[in-house]
Parts: C-alpha cells; sequence; structure tokens
C-alpha cells in the first residue's frame, strides 16, 4: 500500500507539473487556429 | 462497500474540481444555461409554438425549484452530469473487464482513467461553457444504456428493458439531443439482436414522448441556415477533421476553453488521444469486449455525421429542407459523443496493458505485483485528460461564475406572479442573447427574462451567428407567434425595438394578447411616457410596464393535451421501469456485473 500511495505522490506531482508548464506555455504561444463562429448581440448599444 | 462507492466518490471529486465556484450560491448564466429564481412550472409547460426545446429538461428543473432553492438545483444537474459520467464509465469499463468477478486494485484504476476520461475532455468542456446542461445529462448517462443494452441479453425482456429505461432516464430528462445521443451510442451495439434492438427503440420512443408528441403536432420548420453556423470548425490546428478526432470542434468560439487549441496543447491532446486509440484497438485484439464492434461503429457514425456538415453543407441543408425531422443533424460536433466514450474505455485499456493486468493475460497465481515505475506511469496516464486540458477546472477557468439577479428582475418576476389575470409578457429588446453587465465578467447568455416569468413570454428566438469572413448567418426562430409579433411592431433591426408609433403601441399589444412589456436590456426605450403603458419596476437593466387592462385581449394559456399525454407517458414508464427493476432476480452470465446501470 505504501508503494501505490507513493507512486500515486510521485505520479500527480509529475502531472500537476506538466499541467502548469502546459498552461503557461499555451498562453505564451500564438494561436493558429482556424477562427471560428460567435454568437451575437444584435440589439443597438452592444 | 468502499470500492463499490469508488466510481461515485471519484465522480463527486472531478465534479467538484470541475465546477468549483459554480457550485456556490447565485446562477450560473452562460449561452444556453439559464436558470432563474423559482422557474415557473406552467409557464414551462404552456411554452412556446415551435418545437418543445426546453421539455423535459426545464420542467423537471421547475419541479425541483418547488422543493429547493434555484441555485441549489443548478448545482445538481451540473455536478450530476460529471458523477454520473464518471461513475458510468468506470463501472462500464469494469463490468466488462471483469463481469460480476471482483475489480482488483489494477481493474479500479483502469476503471477511475476510463471515468476521468469521459468527463474531463473538449467535448464536455466546450458544452458546458456553450451552456448545454441538458445534452451533458444525456452524455453522462449513454455508458449506463450501453451497459443496460448489453445486459439485455442476459436478462427476461421484460426486466431487460426496464432497466434500459432506467438507464435513459438523464437522457429523457435532457430532452432529444441527448436521446439521440443514447440511440447513437448504444444503438449499433442493441442490433446484435433484433430483440433488444426493438426493445432498446422503444424505450428511447416511450422516454422521448413528453417531446416528440407535441413536436409531432406542432409543424415546426428548421431553418437550413443553421447548417452554415453551427457545422463543426476546427479549434485546434488540426482541421475540423483532427479537432473532431481530438472532442473538440464546437462551433462557437466563446465556447473553447481557455488555453486550449493553442499548438502545444492541441499536440498532446492528440497524444492522449493516440494513446487511447491504440489502448481501444489493444483492447479488441485481445479480449474481445462484447461493445467492441458496436461501440466502433458508432463512433464511426458519429464522426461522419459530425462532418457532414463540413463537407457536404449543400446535401445537409436539402435534406432538413425536405424534412425538418433532420435539424438535429445541423450541429455536427455533438455526435462526437461515442467517440469520447471508446475514447476513455481505450486509456482504460492502455492501464491493464501498463500494469499486465487484463484478466486473460495474467498467470494462474494471480496478476504479478507492478513496480514503481508502472505505477507512477498509470497515474501519469490516469491524469493526463487533466494535464492537457486543465481549462475546464475550477468552473471552466472561470467561465462558469455565479451571479445574483439583480433587484428590479426579481421585482419584476413577483409583481408578474402576483397578478393572475391572463396576458403574456414581451421581451424587449428583440434580440434573443444579451451581454448583461451584472453578470459580471462579459459573458453572452440567451436573455433570462423569456424564463423569469410565469407566464408566456414572447421574444426573438432567431439566432445570428458571425461567421469567419465577417458576415452574419441569421437562424430563424420556431415560433411562429413571436415571428408575428416581431412583424406587427416593426422592429427596428438596428435598435431591436419596435419602429411604431408609441400611441399605437398599448391597443397593438392588447390585440396580441401581450399583458406586460419587459426591457431586459439597459437601453433607451422610451415607453416611461407612453399612454396606456405603466411602469411597474423601472431599474437600470429591467424595466416592466403593464399595458392598461381595457386594451388586453388575452385568454388563460393552458397545458396542451399533446404535453400532458407525453409527460404521463414518460412518467408513467419510468415509474414501472423503477419498481420493476428494483425487484430481486437471480442473473446469469452477466457480461457487464451486476453494478451497472438500472441496478
Amino acid at each position: 500500500m505504501i508503494k501505490v500511495i507513493a507512486a500515486c505522490v510521485i505520479g500527480a506531482a509529475l502531472a500537476g507539473g506538466a499541467t502548469v508548464v502546459a498552461t503557461n506555455l499555451a498562453t505564451e504561444s500564438t494561436a493558429t487556429a482556424e477562427p471560428v463562429n460567435e454568437t451575437l448581440y444584435n440589439y443597438g448599444d452592444r | 462497500m468502499a470500492l463499490r462507492l469508488a466510481p461515485w466518490g471519484l465522480g463527486t471529486l472531478v465534479a467538484f474540481l470541475a465546477l468549483g465556484p459554480a457550485l456556490g450560491p447565485g446562477l450560473v448564466l452562460r449561452y444556453d444555461m439559464v436558470f432563474v429564481p423559482d422557474l415557473s412550472l406552467r409557464a414551462v409547460l404552456t411554452g412556446a409554438d415551435g418545437f418543445p426545446r426546453a421539455i423535459p429538461s426545464d420542467a423537471v428543473v421547475a419541479a425541483l425549484s418547488v422543493v429547493l432553492p434555484g441555485h441549489v438545483v443548478q448545482g445538481l444537474v451540473l455536478a450530476a452530469v460529471f458523477v454520473l459520467g464518471v461513475a458510468g464509465a468506470f463501472r462500464l469499463f469494469t463490468g466488462l473487464v471483469y463481469g460480476k468477478g471482483t475489480v482488483p486494485l489494477a481493474g479500479l484504476a483502469a476503471g477511475a482513467v476510463a471515468g476521468t476520461a469521459y468527463v474531463w475532455n473538449p467535448f464536455v468542456a466546450e458544452r458546458l461553457l456553450l451552456g448545454q446542461w441538458a445534452v451533458l445529462l444525456g452524455y453522462a448517462g449513454s455508458p449506463w444504456v450501453l451497459a443496460g443494452v448489453v445486459r439485455m441479453a442476459s436478462l427476461r425482456p421484460t426486466r431487460g428493458f426496464a432497466g434500459v429505461v432506467c438507464a435513459l432516464v438523464p437522457a429523457a430528462i435532457g430532452g432529444f439531443s441527448s436521446v439521440l445521443l443514447s440511440a447513437l451510442t448504444a444503438g449499433p451495439t442493441a442490433l446484435r439482436r433484433w430483440r433488444d434492438a426493438g426493445l432498446l427503440l422503444l424505450a428511447l420512443l416511450l422516454l422521448s414522448s413528453p417531446w416528440l408528441i407535441p413536436s409531432l403536432v406542432s409543424g415546426a420548420a428548421t431553418d437550413p441556415a443553421g447548417v452554415a453556423a453551427f457545422a463543426a470548425r476546427s479549434d485546434t490546428p488540426f482541421g475540423a477533421f483532427g479537432s473532431l478526432l481530438l472532442l473538440g470542434g464546437v462551433w462557437n468560439a466563446g465556447a473553447v476553453p481557455p488555453g486550449y487549441g493553442e499548438p502545444l496543447t492541441a499536440a498532446l491532446r492528440a497524444l492522449v488521444v493516440t494513446v487511447a486509440l491504440l489502448g481501444w484497438v489493444w483492447w479488441w485484439r485481445r479480449a474481445r469486449p462484447v461493445v467492441a464492434v458496436g461501440l466502433s461503429v458508432s463512433a464511426a457514425l458519429g464522426l461522419v455525421i459530425a462532418l457532414t456538415g463540413v463537407i457536404a453543407p449543400g446535401p445537409l441543408a436539402a435534406l432538413i429542407d425536405l424534412w425538418p425531422g433532420f435539424g438535429p443533424l445541423r450541429d455536427g460536433q455533438l455526435y462526437v459523443a461515442p467517440l469520447a466514450l471508446l475514447q476513455s474505455l481505450g486509456l482504460g485499456a492502455i492501464v491493464l496493458w501498463v500494469l499486465r493486468a487484463l484478466p486473460e493475460t495474467t498467470s494462474a497465481e494471480g496478476p504479478p505485483v507492478p513496480g514503481m515505475r508502472r505505477m507512477v506511469t498509470v497515474v501519469v496516464l490516469g491524469l493526463s485528460p487533466v494535464v492537457v486540458l486543465p481549462g475546464l477546472s475550477w468552473g471552466a477557468g472561470g467561465g462558469l461564475a455565479p451571479v445574483e439577479y439583480p433587484p428590479a428582475w426579481r421585482g419584476a418576476q413577483v409583481a408578474v406572479s402576483a397578478d393572475e389575470r391572463p396576458g403574456a409578457v414581451l421581451v424587449l429588446p428583440w434580440s434573443a442573447y444579451r451581454g448583461p453587465d451584472w453578470s459580471g465578467e462579459p459573458v453572452v447568455v440567451l436573455d433570462p427574462a423569456t424564463r423569469l416569468f410565469d407566464r408566456r413570454t414572447l421574444w426573438n428566438d432567431d439566432l445570428r451567428v458571425g461567421t469567419p469572413d465577417g458576415g452574419t448567418v441569421v437562424v430563424t426562430g420556431e415560433d411562429l407567434r413571436a415571428r408575428r409579433t416581431a412583424e406587427s411592431l416593426d422592429i427596428d433591426p438596428e435598435t431591436a425595438m419596435p419602429r411604431i408609433e408609441p400611441a399605437e403601441l398599448p391597443e397593438l399589444l392588447g390585440s396580441m394578447g401581450v399583458r406586460y412589456v419587459a426591457v431586459s436590456a439597459p437601453v433607451d426605450h422610451g415607453l416611461s411616457d407612453t399612454d396606456g403603458l405603466s411602469p411597474v419596476v423601472e431599474g437600470s437593466d429591467m424595466a416592466l410596464f403593464e399595458v392598461d387592462d381595457e386594451y388586453v385581449e388575452a385568454t388563460p394559456e393552458s397545458v396542451s393535451v399533446p404535453v400532458v399525454t407525453g409527460a404521463l407517458t414518460s412518467l408513467g414508464t419510468v415509474v414501472w421501469a423503477v419498481f420493476t427493476v428494483a425487484r430481486r432476480e437471480p442473473r446469469h452470465g452477466d457480461p457487464v456485473g451486476g453494478s451497472t446501470a438500472g441496478n
């Protein structure tokens, strides 16, 4: 059981670190995706 | 007992991580997700002309709102998506692998990975950010329906049918799109035996009756222009097909979760999907699960439907023009739902491969004890859906923030509900969507005033959608009475307010059966000094005017016979099924275990 808990801690730490890195890199990179539709407001003042 | 509760516990944890602040006080408003305090059941059932999209989902919310506060009801239905989805995929996987036998720790780990992957993906994130909680309820119920269909083979027909009916309850609450998703996910598997296919079809028809019967007599038309507006689009660098394969590709840019679609996160997501698909192929070849062929057909068929709006918009529009029943095919991305289930089961299978723990591959002495490296790999694999889509966490990156309705809104609601005289509420400006200032972070939402009052509302159900080339597509609404109202009022397309002379307004409104006018946005409405219109509430973001009684020609709205017939048929079927399933009965050769849907 100790082995399982240790694996969970190590795995979660690795995944958490990867999440932080992925989030930071994603926000710094440039979007190249095709623009997609957006719902509009359609009354005068917006 | 603790192990039996594991799927539910994991589902609750995932729901908390994904929804976070959305589970707190206040109501989350976003695109199609409109919750109001004290939603009126009468208003939902009397409804509008056209396709009954809000039935039965809003009716269930209204019924629950009688005994629970609105924000609790919303929290429950949103959390149900994650809890049911995780538990359904978890138990489907472990049931398919271990049957009724004991599930070892490796199986639990694999089930947990499958469950998490099923609800933590771009499909769920994008539909959630589009506010389509009812669709997601059906999505969450799909693994249960598939399990129910598989189990029919080992049960008496009555019992098997009752189990499938119980499994279909989330989809039945969700309405027509949810039922379609369930049919697509479980239909090909049910076709292994004609009897099972027939029973599934019967269950789907009975539980669809609340919206199916009214829609058959409503004469609702579906605008083929929606094909262009709602076709799947690329939200990653991999094009429309690649985006759909990664379970994204929603038509609306505002529904893409934060950080998703950038080259790095999209590439990581592609890696996870590749591993999941490899896992599915490996599992199929190694253990030949009973759903292998059926679910593969479902996923492939769903992908083809999803792509139809992209590769053949003309023929699809022609089909919809021919028969409005093809209308649901407009929103193509919806149909990648079976692929999501396939991928989640594939990811679970990979865990078994890593741990060398598939029952057929183990030795007589039991599975080998996995090493530390393998166990760490499994944990990383299990968390990989979260790692590559962090934008879904904690209220979808802030996209699901609860708000309180301003006092003027509540005042208008109370004033109208206190008036027992018949007559509809006209909602202005004549536009379906709002960007209310009081909702905190700017967000587009279907005007909550359309659901606020306990009577029929007349509002513009046309949908205007911006296209990539800067143009606008208008998808014509389905409410014929609303369209006639707009023509009579001569709505100005710039201001979305009536152009007719103010002096003529009360008489015209009264002749159309309108008793109140609600202005649900801070616009210059110019109604305050109109003779024949009395201000009831005047706030900056909500103004309510009463048409003088002498002008109003209104008759009480009543719940239509088709709606009552449909609701009673569906409710009766569910009650019968629950009692039938509750009676214990021995089973033989159950291929998906004894703890899956319907029991």
